[in-house]
């Protein structure tokens, strides 16, 4: 016998259940919970804006508050995908303005996104507070304009590493004099200039202001008076870090970020001259969260600044570090959980700084809460990776970067497989994994066997045969996303495994062997898959079946093939023709 | 609550309210716990009942004995003013300690008592007890039923179904498909489930082969066993795939010519099929050509469409269009293939010559 309640008690327990996995599980219990759950289900997150239509989402959830959206594949980021693929948020937004007029968050990653699109959040949703585009494109200051305008309750405007179109119109003036209610402002991409003394009314007229992070264009001698106007941020983003700045105009600086008492986030730092560092020395103390990627500054200077930082939580810094800047690190944050190492020099050959897996090995033995690795090197070494796999087993998010492709261990000259190897073996509840050096099959193997609670992979260079693919596939239970470039893995282990490729959100592989052939077929036998070649070579057909296809993205979807490809992308359906862009 | 306030201290003299659960057991409880629940609270100010044993307050059904005894527990800590949130949090953090059984019943109880805090105190513990399980796990804990089918468990790929306007047509062809297997079952003519629009042929066929057209029927006979499996499902939402996008987007200038492509066999003007929008779809539908008569010579072919003919024209003078379709269709030449409603009828890139 079922333990029965009201529908308001069950709404009201869901009302405590806010992840999107429990709430998929609550909703995939029996009838009733599906229904109670999709009407009191108020965030929506579609991790690939086409496994799913907009349509279908609204006509499941009727009343939806807050919405996340993400476009293009992860290796976008490194220029993989090329331009005009996809990702176009505006058949959402059309859709979303009309079913959520009460829709308060929007959220989007990697998608292209029009001004119209932004005209149109900004005329539809009277009680709009959040605005994150993240890594977004397509729009320019105009859209911005609109949404200034027109959000009376906006609280939040991020446009976090988004490419922006500058119209030169002032959008930031758009902001009525009436508005009060901005929380959090992140402009930092924003290569034009934006109005001072907007800028300087807007954070003065909201109290509320936490979060500020400032483009470079902002000079550093006006920092300290936009500051006196915000003591109460809690994370602040400086512009261009240096100016020639008298020495009032310095303490003033000092005084005005000393007046933040509540901060807790720096970044920013562009073209930082270490003369005026110290200014942020008093706030050190208070620091969780430290962004130095754009602070091209040697390490004995870094070094100066961190070891004042005993509650830093994260940093975000260039190889300038080096190893003996880690190495302070390792012995004065020991509340670290999440560490990035740039590098300044990608494309050069020859190191430049002395950052080695030392620094790398001192970091996971000094930092005990250390979890979350993106570490850009010249060099590994298997036992390197044994350490810190044997004192970081804690460890979820491990994404290694040695910047030569297929570089061995350095000291025995073998492939990486072991290293690798102990870091999953040994870290059981890593999420997320990303591989580089010298790897053959066996890495693959390893990866199979061990991480099991893996989510998302990248790899890279790697690999002997379509064995290590098969490993993957059918050794990582938790798999949602897998991301490979220039690997040898062809047909064979992708057909095999063809159905494990629906528990997954997406498949990525570029510059591998997959044929042409093996696409369609794939594309025959899973209806609900989208498997899309991306050739910017032609039309596959002309070509042998045989001819690996240069890049393929296959993700799980329910929307069925979508419509808006460039004519460089085909998708690979049941009948097996090729259905024009 | 001045009421409970005023109430007189003097322990011989302390007030009780009288309550009565749904097995019909009668107690008395202390007036100033008693009134912590609202719902009681509510019930002795307006009504002036629970004075006595014969003026009982009838709780709700949901407020068994034992459950009763537990919220009365609850009640009797809380409605002590002095203690500190401290107390009080590590009070709930044990009392809340129980089966999930009974968590659920005194979640029921609290609720129907409103008593707010409590409610919030157990759904926030059923929270946590349904947190990083399973649906299969949670449906152990709750004793729910499995009810939801493998459709539905996909959704929104194959549970289309609500969508009005798809819900009705599903009921149409549903009882229409009974209705054809009725008949029969009455008549033996076999009635072959392969498209979508079969409803108007079949009926028609039907009204042909009333008389003794055995050549058709034995050719439909021999073809009987290409059955597709659930033509209309597979159509619909095969369909309702490419249509999620489009549904409002695609402007009303859907030319008609299209709408017939549908095979969507009914003039039910409600459903306003020419509304559908069309711009964007996947060709999953798969007819099974045994409705193709190649063999029937091409005299009772011309016949067959008269009468086709005529007995649309009687049935409804607005279907021209939709016979027309289901006559071209029927020709030898063109196959029953997936149809690819993309763009204009002309465009017809899947109706190929192949043969299936």
């Amino acid at each position: 016998m079922a333990y029965s309640f009201p529908e308001e008690v069950l709404e009201h327990v869901f009302s405590f259940i806010g992840s999107d996995r429990d709430r998929n599980a609550v909703s995939l219990v029996c009838k009733s919970w599906y229904e109670i759950e999709r009407w009191c289900r108020r965030r929506v997150f579609v991790g690939n804006c086409y496994a799913v239509s907009p349509a279908a989402v609204v006509r499941r959830f009727p009343d939806v508050r807050s919405v996340e959206l993400k476009g293009k594949p992860h290796f976008a980021d490194f220029n993989l995908v090329p331009e005009g693929w996809g990702g176009y948020v505006s058949p959402w937004i059309t859709t979303l303005a009309r079913a959520y007029p009460w829709l308060e968050e929007i959220r989007l990653k990697r998608m292209v996104v029009t001004d119209e699109s932004l005209e149109l959040i900004a005329r539809s949703f009277k009680n709009f507070k959040v605005l994150v585009l993240s890594s977004c494109e397509g729009f320019s200051t105009d859209g911005l304009a609109a949404v200034a305008a027109n959000c009376r309750n906006l609280r939040e405007l991020d446009l976090r590493e988004s490419e922006v179109e500058d119209m030169s119109g002032h959008w930031l003036s758009h902001f009525p004099d009436s508005y009060t209610s901005l929380v959090s402002l992140n402009i930092s991409c924003l290569g034009s200039e934006v109005s001072f003394s907007a800028l300087e009314r807007l954070v003065s007229r909201c109290p509320d202001l936490r979060s500020l992070r400032l483009n470079r264009t902002v000079p550093l001698d006006r920092l300290a008076n936009l500051l006196r106007r915000a003591p109460q941020l809690a994370e602040l983003g400086t512009g261009v870090y240096s100016a020639e700045l008298r020495s009032d105009d310095f303490s003033n600086l000092v005084g005005a970020l000393a007046g933040c008492r509540e901060l807790r986030s720096l970044s920013g730092f562009w073209d930082v001259v270490p003369a005026y560092l110290p200014a942020v020395y008093p706030l050190c103390s208070g620091l969780t969260s430290l962004n130095l990627s754009y602070a091209t500054i040697q390490s004995s200077e870094l070094t100066k600044l961190i070891s004042q930082c005993h509650s830093l939580q994260r940093l975000w810094v260039l190889d300038y570090i080096e190893d003996s800047g880690l190495e302070a690190l390792a012995a004065c944050c020991k509340d670290l959980r999440e560490l990035r190492v740039f590098p300044s020099e990608p494309f050069n050959r020859e190191g430049n700084v002395s950052l080695t897996e030392q620094g790398l090995v001192s970091v996971s033995e000094g930092c005990s809460k250390l979890q979350s690795v993106l570490y850009f090197c010249r060099q590994m070494s298997n036992a390197a990776l044994l350490t810190i796999a044997r004192n970081r087993p804690n460890m979820t998010r491990f994404r290694l970067c040695i910047i030569e492709p297929r570089c061995p261990d350095y000291i025995t000259h073998e492939p990486l497989d072991t290293g690798f190897g102990a870091i999953v073996q040994h870290c059981k509840d890593l999420q997320r994994l990303s591989l580089s050096g010298l790897l053959t099959d066996r890495v693959f193997e390893y990866i199979g066997t061990y991480a099991k609670k893996l989510e998302m992979l990248s790899v890279a260079f790697a690999g002997d045969s379509d064995l290590g693919l098969h490993h993957v596939l059918s050794g990582c239970d938790s798999l949602r996303k897998l991301e490979i470039r220039d690997c040898p893995f062809g047909d064979k282990a992708l057909l095999a495994n063809a159905a494990k490729l629906e528990t997954m959100r997406s498949l990525w592989m570029s510059s591998c062997s997959v044929s042409f052939g093996a696409c369609k077929l794939l594309g025959q036998k899973m209806p609900r898959l989208n498997v899309e070649v991306i050739d910017e070579r032609g039309h596959p057909d002309s070509r042998p079946e045989s001819c690996p296809v240069e890049k393929l993205y296959i993700y799980r979807t329910v929307a069925g093939p979508r419509f808006d490809m460039p004519d460089f992308v085909w998708t690979m359906d049941e009948d097996s023709a090729l259905r024009p862009s | 609550m001045s009421e409970g306030a005023m109430a007189v201290v003097k322990p011989e003299m302390k007030s009780y309210i009288w309550l009565q659960t749904a097995d019909g057991s009668i107690q008395q409880v202390e007036e100033e716990v008693a009134m912590f629940c609202p719902m009681i609270c509510r019930e002795v100010l307006q009504t002036g009942m629970g004075s006595s044993k014969n003026y009982a307050i009838v709780l709700p059904q949901r407020v068994n004995p034992p459950i009763l005894g537990l919220i009365l527990d609850y009640c009797r800590f809380h409605q002590v003013p002095g203690r500190s949130n401290k107390e009080r949090k590590t009070f709930d953090e044990r009392f809340i300690r129980m089966d999930t059984k009974k968590l659920c019943e005194l979640t029921s109880a609290a609720d129907s008592l409103q008593l707010k805090p409590l409610v919030d105190l157990t759904s926030r513990a059923l929270a946590r007890i349904i947190e990083g399980k399973t649906p299969e796990e949670i449906r152990e804990t709750f004793h729910l039923p499995d009810d939801l089918t493998e459709e539905e468990k996909l959704e929104p790929l194959r549970n289309i179904t609500d969508d009005p306007r798809i819900r009705l047509l599903n009921r149409l062809y549903a009882r229409k498909r009974k209705e054809l297997k009725e008949r029969e079952k009455l008549k033996s003519v076999e009635v072959e489930e392969e498209r979508v629009d079969e409803r108007s042929v079949d009926d028609l066929l039907t009204y042909i082969n009333s008389g003794d057209d055995k050549g058709v029927r034995a050719n439909k006979s021999k073809k009987k066993n290409r059955r597709r499996k659930d033509p209309l499902k597979d159509a619909l939402s095969n369909k309702a795939n490419g249509d999620h996008e489009d549904l409002e987007a695609v402007p009303t200038a859907c030319s008609h010519s299209e709408a017939k492509d549908l095979e969507v066999a009914t003039p039910h003007k409600a459903l306003k099929l020419q509304d559908f929008p069309l711009g964007t779809f996947s060709p999953k539908l798969e007819f099974d050509d045994s409705y193709m008569d190649d063999d029937l010579d091409p005299a009772m072919r011309e016949e067959l469409d008269r009468e086709v003919e005529d007995f649309a024209r009687r049935l409804n003078p607005d279907w021209p269009e939709r016979i027309q379709e289901i006559l071209c269709l029927d020709r030898p030449e063109r196959k029953l293939l997936p149809v690819h409603i993309n763009g204009t009828s002309s465009s017809c890139a899947c109706i190929s010559l192949d043969r299936r």
